[in-house]
């Protein structure tokens, strides 16, 4: 169960832009464990979506550029592999499905061109082994009449089916780990079931890692095996999924766990944390949620925490647990 | 071997059924702009007539003088005679016939014929001038896109040098050396009109470039070069078809007044060339001048609707 076949330390992705260095990732640290999903957990601008991208090197560089820490799959260091490596390992090994499945299909080419594309890339299939393999995958993402929806265009396909020929696309090689960047967030409740569902068919059928990228702790409770917690650019909390919602350490991860409606408490307004995230051009001194924080001390503000080990599972970088 | 080829022929002809139904849809919106049709229908009709209409018409090289400024079916001129033995000059009436239904020039060679093998050099030039500005323009544009950076910046002043240099004037230079050859000449507005294309193509695919579908790609280990060809230029095809329609025009007129100022190629009988032949003899026989005119009047008429037409249908936001 303990064998870590993703290794993220101290990961540092800046974009240099001309009003500023955007520490958009500042020392990430989290592991990925073999079959397991690991949920990446934070609001809009906590630099959930560039870590992702930062495994993969897929930003625009310049003006992003990993400028310190190390990613370790396979006994390669992927901040530092050519990009020929790193381009033989996208979709192959490490996959990824993006939020918006709208935009992240090709509109001018059919859904079948799309994957057979995909695996073509990685196997050495032909063209109809490949079209057997999409057509099973599909099949397997529960798409009724695959066949039909090979020559379709991505316009002619519901958000939900959307979503689903990306994942299909994304496990098309069988890769060792998914990365899903929010992919419940574009879709209505009942298509985010339905996704979820495939995740949790994933794992126990395809033993696959995931990282799950996620605002909602809804999500987390539902698929997630531990998650970490980022704020700021850094991960300030990592334990398991219920340890997080049970037992919440760090003051932000408390927070976002009021921050959940309950339906059996009518206290009328829902709670939020005050303040909004701060400009990444000017992070605050020390803890950079210090601001924001009900539990604010003096040093605070001018030093950073140090990771605490809770208990062998759970960590958490805040002054409180000294 | 034979696998393989079945393979290519299924997925050529899987390609084909669906690209109807997309060519349907286009059709549909580019039918409902009459002028375009017309415009279509203009085009295949010239297209028809310079493949299979030197077949019918006379020889265009033939000269004969004693036929010589004989005007279209239908119309009578009246022409002045030189008699070499009284010394004087008569005039006399000349009736077009229908042997020479659009005349005939001061040598005597039939006008239809020479329009017709006109209309062959004049779209050569047009779609195969086009063609190299277009590729060209669409290799840059979406490589400046693409790229960025400092590869970005060469290729665009690259190309604003192109575009600030006189285009007419290169190709004087270019005659002037290289001699009119046709094919130099092609070559030359091929060479030097693609600038326009790569405007465009960069700034349609520096949008396209940051869409997530491109990331995806990249994300799912697709190369560059697979990302430009697969992913950009199929999304860019639609903005270049209309500005190819709409540059056709153009290039076949520059060709058109660089042989009337008499640098085109003396070999062919372009409408360029035709139309300066005529101008000399406006007084005696205008119809030299004026059908390659209204051809050429007509050919750039009927580019222009179609690509209007096509620009309207491919654009989503357009309400046709």
């Amino acid at each position: 169960m303990n064998n870590v076949i993703l290794k993220v330390s101290n990961l540092k992705t800046y974009f240099f832009t001309s009003r500023g260095t955007v520490k958009a990732v500042d020392g990430v640290d989290f592991e990925l464990r073999h079959g397991e999903c690991l949920c990446l957990v934070g609001e809009s601008g906590c630099g959930k979506t560039v870590t992702a991208l930062s495994i993969l090197r897929l930003f625009d560089s310049p003006p992003g550029e990993i400028v310190d820490g190390q990613i370790s799959y396979d006994g390669l260091n992927l901040t530092n592999c050519s990009s020929e490596q790193l381009r033989q390992i996208r979709g192959k090994d490490i996959s990824m499905v993006f939020q918006e499945a709208q935009s992240a299909l090709n509109p001018v080419l059919t859904i079948g061109d799309q994957i057979i594309e995909q695996i073509k890339l990685h196997l050495p299939l032909n063209y109809s082994k490949a079209e057997d393999r999409a057509m099973t995958l599909l099949e397997e993402m529960g798409i009724p009449s695959a066949e039909r929806v090979m020559s379709y265009y991505p316009h002619q396909l519901s958000g939900g089916m959307k979503q689903r020929v990306l994942i299909a696309m994304g496990l098309s090689c069988d890769p060792q780990i998914l990365i899903a960047d929010e992919p419940t967030t574009a879709v209505d409740v009942t298509i985010k079931a339905q996704i979820l569902d495939i995740f949790r068919d994933l794992k126990t059928s395809r033993q696959m890692s995931t990282i799950f990228i996620t605002h909602d702790l809804a999500v987390v409770a539902e698929i997630g095996d531990r998650a970490v917690v980022l704020y700021g650019g850094k991960d300030v909390e990592t334990a398991p999924v219920s340890e997080i919602i049970n037992n919440p350490k760090h003051p932000y991860t408390s927070g976002l766990i009021e921050c959940l409606p309950d339906i059996s408490k009518s206290t009328g307004k829902l709670a939020s944390i005050p303040g909004t995230t701060p400009n990444p051009l000017k992070m605050p001194q020390g803890c950079a949620f210090h601001p924001r924080c009900p539990k604010a001390m003096e040093i605070c503000s001018h030093q950073e925490p140090l990771e605490t080990v809770i208990s062998k599972e759970h960590r958490v970088n805040c002054h409180l647990y000294k | 071997m034979i696998k393989r080829l079945q393979d290519i022929i299924k997925r050529a002809s899987q390609h084909l059924h669906l690209n109807t139904r997309l060519i349907n849809y286009y059709w549909q919106r580019t039918r409902r702009n009459k002028l375009a049709v017309a415009g279509l229908a203009f085009i295949v009709f010239l297209v028809a007539l310079a493949i299979i209409g030197p077949f019918f018409t006379l020889d265009p090289t033939e000269a004969n003088f004693e036929e010589k400024n004989m005007p279209p079916a239908g119309f009578v001129t009246e022409q002045s005679v030189y008699n070499i033995e009284t010394d004087e000059v008569t005039t006399k009436e000349v009736h077009g016939t229908w042997k020479h239904p659009l005349g005939t020039d001061s040598k005597g060679r039939d006008m239809l014929a020479m329009i017709v093998s006109g209309a062959r050099v004049s779209l050569q030039v047009g779609l195969i001038a086009t063609g190299i500005a277009i590729i060209l323009g669409t290799i840059i544009g979406v490589l400046s896109a693409y790229l960025g950076g400092w590869v970005d910046n060469a290729l665009m002043r690259f190309t604003d040098i192109m575009m600030t240099f006189p285009f007419f004037l290169l190709l004087v230079l270019i005659i002037f050396i290289f001699g009119s050859n046709l094919a130099f000449i092609v070559l030359a507005i091929g060479l030097t009109g693609w600038t326009g294309t790569a405007r465009l193509t960069r700034s349609e695919s520096l949008s396209l470039r940051t869409r997530e579908f491109v990331v995806a790609a990249k994300a799912l280990g697709a190369s560059d070069k697979r990302v430009i060809f697969r992913h950009l230029i199929p999304n860019v095809i639609s903005l270049i078809i209309v500005i190819a329609t709409l540059s056709i025009p153009g290039v076949i007129l520059a060709e058109a007044a660089l042989s009337f100022i008499g640098l085109g190629d003396p070999m062919v009988s372009s409408w360029g060339i035709i139309l300066e032949a005529g101008q000399h003899s406006l007084n005696t026989a205008w119809w030299v001048a004026v059908e390659p005119g209204i051809m050429l009047f007509l050919t750039v008429l009927a580019f222009n609707f179609l690509g209007d037409g096509l620009r309207d249908a491919f654009d989503p936001k357009s309400n046709i």
